[in-house]
């Protein structure tokens, strides 16, 4: 089996088989994303350690392509072993993810490739927006409600 | 041999009564044509990687963003940049390319209208597409193809005759002729921008150019074969309810002109309408144009 073959068979089995999938119904924060393109959409779920800045845990759902779908299976599974901080979540490179994937697997379909990527990022935003509007002195459920409404104006329903 | 006794039968091509029924050909015909030569199966998916994980044996694949889509200007490839492809492919004067893909052939039917729009004619579409294929039991490989270099030569793009812009959508409108937007009812009604269960992103205002009719296109595929309905069905669903005659100037749109792509290929084809053009700026291009008129 060729390197490009592996790469392949690991995506489609990511894709028949997602790992961390399904709603994490104690998350911190949920956010999504889409690629109108070929019609994806991954809903990210996050949470992390109480009390620390620690990732928990992170799961998906959605619907899509080979690439979308076994791409976020793939990272998710990537950054619940590892426990990133937040700001190592906020820090992850596109770059990186594309090249784990594989360039030539992934082709002209890197939106297909970085939607699961972006809605982590999205989720990354989410929290430390709500936490920068504590720091400004919001109270949790304001801030909270707050940010739930800029969310709403930058995921997909 | 292959078990296909327990797919749902469907009538054959011949008696469906289709205008053109020989732009279809059935995935029996294509199991009996896995060695001919002169016949090149094309796999065109919205998975990229559905045809790497099994494909009809001796398909090649054709990607509408790498191979049919300009990589810059939102345009098609050119004619020298087609016929490399299709060269490279194994592609003569004398092949036959029956086109194939995911999603009841919506991609299919994409890569059929790109390809008409360079003249060429010696197209088919396999009916029921790779679901029918699989659905019967037929077998997918992962083996490469490997076919010796064409030699087909391409003319320039004509998209006088079946491709429509902007400004002809804005004199179509004014003269009140007949637009199908095929997408869902809830992009029709401007409830949503894409289709359920996609991304809601691509336009900045929802609704449908004024006077269209919805019949969204996969109303022309019997869902539990993948194969499209019978000619009285189709014309239940556009003569019947929409009120089209084949005589008429018709101009199908969606979001990017693939959906209604294929249906530009139901009522050209199978209907036998003369005048359908497919409108590929579609509603990505209306649904953001300033001062652009919209019904809800």
């Amino acid at each position: 089996m060729s390197d490009r073959d592996a790469l392949i068979e690991r995506l489609a089995d990511h894709h028949r088989h997602p790992r961390h999938h399904g709603p994490l119904p104690d998350a911190d924060v949920t956010a999504g994303a889409g690629n109108p393109g070929c019609g994806d959409v991954v809903t990210v779920y996050l949470k992390l350690a109480p009390g620390t800045d620690r990732l928990e845990s992170a799961t998906f759902e959605g619907t899509g392509c080979t690439i979308s779908q076994g791409a976020t299976s793939l990272l998710l599974q990537d950054v619940n072993r590892s426990r990133p901080t937040l700001g190592e979540l906020g820090a992850l490179s596109l770059d990186r993810h594309l090249d784990r994937l594989g360039r030539d697997v992934v082709g002209f379909r890197e939106r297909c490739a970085a939607v699961g990527f972006d809605a982590l990022r999205r989720a990354v935003r989410a929290i430390e927006t709500e936490r920068k509007l504590m720091a400004a002195g919001y109270p949790p459920a304001e801030a909270r409600r707050l940010r739930l409404q800029a969310q709403r104006g930058a995921d997909p329903d | 041999m292959t078990d296909v006794s327990v797919a749902p039968v469907v009538p054959p091509i011949e008696t469906r009564g289709y205008a053109h029924p020989e732009v279809l050909v059935s995935t029996e015909w294509v199991a009996r044509h896995l060695e001919d030569p002169k016949v090149r199966s094309m796999e065109s998916n919205e998975d990229l990687l559905l045809f790497d994980l099994g494909h009809v044996p001796g398909a090649v694949k054709i990607d509408w963003v790498a191979d049919l889509n300009d990589r810059v200007t939102r345009d098609y490839v050119d004619a020298p940049r087609l016929e490399e492809m299709l060269r490279a492919r194994g592609v003569s004067r004398d092949t036959t390319i029956v086109l194939y893909g995911d999603k009841n052939n919506w991609w299919a039917t994409y890569a059929f209208w790109v390809l008409r729009l360079f003249g060429l004619t010696n197209l088919r579409i396999m009916d029921g597409g790779r679901a029918r294929w699989e659905q019967e039991g037929r077998p997918l490989t992962r083996e490469a193809a490997r076919h010796s270099r064409g030699d087909i030569d391409v003319r320039p793009r004509d998209d006088s005759k079946i491709r429509a812009f902007r400004e002809e959508i804005e004199r179509h409108v004014s003269a009140g002729r007949p637009l199908v937007d095929v997408r869902s009812p809830e992009e029709y009604r401007g409830e949503r921008l894409h289709m359920p269960d996609y991304p809601n992103e691509g336009a900045l205002r929802g609704g449908h150019i004024p006077g269209a009719r919805n019949v969204p296109w996969a109303r022309a595929v019997n869902p539990d074969t993948h194969t499209f309905r019978p000619a009285g069905e189709l014309r239940t669903i556009y003569v019947e309810e929409q009120g089209l005659t084949p005589g008429d100037d018709v101009v199908a749109y969606c979001r990017i002109g693939e959906r209604s792509s294929h249906t530009w290929f139901v009522l050209t084809y199978l209907l036998g309408f003369e005048r359908v053009r497919n409108y590929d700026g579609s509603w990505t291009e209306w649904g953001n144009l300033v001062r652009a008129p919209i019904e809800r």
